[in-house]
């Protein structure tokens, strides 16, 4: 009872002051904006994605009769599906190519992503609901409580207040209820405006999903700026004036928002370095080759590809096991580049523990469906998909043109044979998976949240009334 | 009800209480007289678990309140020498809240208008907010607040300080009723004429120490402002 008291006049207060109308407002109309502006942007990702893979299909099934070779080098593009909840959380999408190629020989890096294309000053202006969460979320608990506990101790209302018997313990409750409550009266229509424009935005069939999807991504931030409500409150009951906590916490805000970042992705590369550009094709390039020259000479007699030594009606064989050879170059070459990264981010997630933001971060980019490890399953897919079409025209090859002995290269396949290859056709992961991927960064905010309730419970205790 | 035994606070090597004995029972008021510094406000702290004690022990109700802070409040009321409330709440709403904290359930309007009237705020001054009230109007309603806890115990320090004439008389006229219904009143105060008409004993302090007592008829008999000033001088 006492709790919800203080809560409702904390509540009555930060209506009647005007911080929730003027803070609280401005962060709404973000949020609004940021959120269409992230709509538009998915809505025509998805259309221009959904396109182009289909114009991409048609090219491949419309070729004329050819090499089977030929066709292969031609081979096609996979294109990432954006998903709806990239709405409101980018991620690393803009960052690290929607496309790939799936050409003979070479497993091909994801291309053509939007930063690429951005001007100068669309970098300033990369504002994605989760990114207002991010930062400008705890900024807004910082505003809203900053003088909680401090305010009232300057003013005398504390020590009046703990004169009446008020248990230190249901003072800090009812604040944090109220803080909570303010942040529940912004976010929540937000939210809800955001799992309508999600809803509408997602394929029928995946429209559940994204929406659990979205539920989870809430809860992850309902915890994150739990933590800070918590962070702020134990600040404020430490604090002996108003302008000390404010100091403080900006402090801390600045150190988490703008720093912190940045010093754990150095520290996390330097404690999982991962390979510059030349040094990992160099690398792949060697063993490839390596590999190469030890197929060919236990297969042919001689490491010379392509020559005189090995007769023409052996090169859809020597194309297929050339090809089969190099499978398990490039997944061990890119499993240790990913999984490097993977390392990376892990170190990233843990220090959520002390930098919640790092946490909620990865937790964000997950749930939407747009960090690396929705990428990396891409991109596996995709390279299967090659693959599979190069283990086709190569099977064509050997059973069509190598019978022809030193005529092979007249063979020209049919389109019927264009046609047994699928179409490219990618389903990202569900909610449960992108989940479990994301169980230990959800696990650091939820041990983040607890941390910051003690912090605030033993700030409370401790704090002077006086 | 208000009883210290041997109270001491020393800050470093400043000691801002000395051994303060005090057994201030049910309808007594007692005022405590002393410079600034003398230690008056500490007392009233020390009762309130404000600042722990170096040395001795305090007591509300017979219970010690370094052990129990959280109960032994539900004894007293405070009255501090400022008295701040919530400016964007109307005095009403404030008396409200707080009265609810110190009982423990909300009461009704009816009540707390009562309440309003008994400390001498109208009905419309009870709507207004309390950005607009002057120091003594936030003074009545936090009296109010100590009227509806109904406690045993009041702890003042420097209540009359900044009132009006009028109002420091209406005043000491509430510390009387409370007095005459079983409160035990300790008050701290400047204001000698304030304790010669209120209070049942007085105390003097000085640099910490209790260096007079006087007891009921005494403090008629007495010239306390000639006594109040030896002892300065001295």
């Amino acid at each position: 009872m006492t709790m919800r008291w203080i809560a409702r006049r904390e509540f009555t207060e930060r209506l009647r002051d005007g911080r929730l109308y003027w803070a609280g407002g401005l962060v709404a109309v973000l949020l609004l904006t940021a959120l269409a502006v992230g709509w538009a942007h998915q809505r025509g990702a998805h259309a221009e994605q959904v396109a182009a893979q289909a114009m991409d299909y048609r090219d491949w099934l419309h070729q004329d009769k050819r090499h089977p070779h030929d066709a292969a080098h031609q081979g096609m593009h996979a294109f990432k599906p954006e998903p709806p909840l990239s709405m409101v959380d980018a991620g690393i999408n803009p960052y690290i190519g929607s496309t790939v190629w799936l050409q003979a020989h070479r497993q091909s890096e994801v291309k053509f992503n939007a930063a690429q294309d951005a001007t100068g000053l669309q970098r300033f202006g990369n504002l994605s609901v989760g990114w207002i969460l991010q930062v400008l979320g705890p900024l807004l608990v910082i505003v809203l409580g900053f003088n909680a506990f401090a305010g009232e101790r300057e003013q005398g209302i504390l020590r009046q207040t703990l004169s009446l018997g008020v248990a230190p313990l249901r003072l800090l409750a009812g604040k944090a209820l109220a803080l909570s409550a303010l942040l529940a009266v912004l976010l929540v229509p937000a939210a809800l405006v955001a799992a309508v424009a999600v809803a509408v935005g997602a394929e029928p069939g995946g429209r559940v999903d994204a929406l659990l999807r979205l539920g989870a991504w809430s809860l992850g931030y309902a915890v994150y700026l739990g933590i800070f409500v918590c962070l702020v409150l134990g600040v404020s009951a430490l604090s002996s004036t108003s302008r000390m906590a404010i100091t403080v916490l900006l402090a801390l805000w600045i150190g988490q928002a703008v720093m912190a970042p940045r010093v754990l992705s150095e520290l996390s590369r330097k404690w999982f370095p991962s390979p510059t550009r030349l040094a990992f094709n160099q690398a792949l390039g060697a063993e490839l080759k390596a590999v190469s020259n030890q197929v060919w000479q236990q297969n042919f007699g001689t490491t010379e590809r392509w020559g005189r030594d090995v007769p023409l009606s052996k090169w859809g064989i020597a194309l297929r096991l050339d090809d089969q050879a190099s499978y398990p170059v490039y997944d061990r070459h890119y499993g240790r580049l990913w999984d490097t990264w993977e390392q990376q981010q892990k170190v990233q997630e843990w220090s959520g523990l002390l930098l919640p933001l790092l946490a909620v971060r990865s937790f964000s980019m997950g749930m939407a469906g747009t960090d690396f490890s929705h990428h990396r399953r891409f991109t596996t897919a995709a390279e299967l998909h090659r693959r599979h079409i190069q283990d086709l025209m190569s099977k064509d090859l050997v059973a069509h043109a190598d019978p022809l002995g030193d005529r092979h290269f007249s063979y020209q396949a049919t389109p019927e044979l264009w046609a047994t290859v699928p179409p490219f056709d990618y389903h990202p992961p569900g909610a449960g998976w992108a989940l479990r991927h994301q169980a230990r960064s959800f696990l650091v905010l939820c041990a983040g949240l607890l941390l910051a309730a003690a912090f605030a419970a033993f700030a409370t205790l401790r704090q002077r009334a006086l | 009800m208000l009883r210290a035994s041997g109270l001491t606070k020393r800050y470093g090597a400043h000691t801002a209480l000395d051994r303060l004995d005090l057994d201030i029972r049910g309808g007594d008021i007692y005022c405590l007289l002393g410079a600034n510094g003398a230690g008056k406000t500490t007392t009233i702290n020390l009762f309130l678990n404000f600042i722990a004690p170096t040395d001795g022990t305090v007591q509300i109700n017979g219970t010690d309140v370094t052990r129990h802070p959280v109960a032994t409040k539900q004894d007293v009321a405070y009255i501090p020498e400022q008295v701040t409330l919530y400016g964007t709440l109307s005095g009403l709403e404030n008396l409200r809240f707080f009265a609810g904290l110190a009982l423990g359930h909300e009461l009704p309007r009816e009540r707390l208008l009562a309440l309003m009237t008994e400390v001498g705020l109208d009905h419309a001054a009870a709507d207004k907010r309390v950005s607009m009230y002057s120091k003594g109007m936030r003074q009545k309603v936090w009296i109010a607040v100590a009227l509806a806890k109904e406690a045993k115990a009041l702890l003042l320090d420097e209540p009359t300080s900044g009132l009006d004439p009028h109002a420091a008389a209406e005043f000491s006229d509430l510390l009387r009723r409370a007095a005459d219904r079983g409160v035990a009143v300790l008050t701290t105060t400047h204001d000698l004429f304030h304790a010669q008409q209120t209070a049942t004993r007085v105390g003097i302090m000085k640099r910490g120490r209790l260096v007079e007592s006087l007891d009921g008829a005494q403090i008629g008999q007495t010239d306390l402002q000639s006594l109040y000033l030896q002892h300065m001088r001295a």
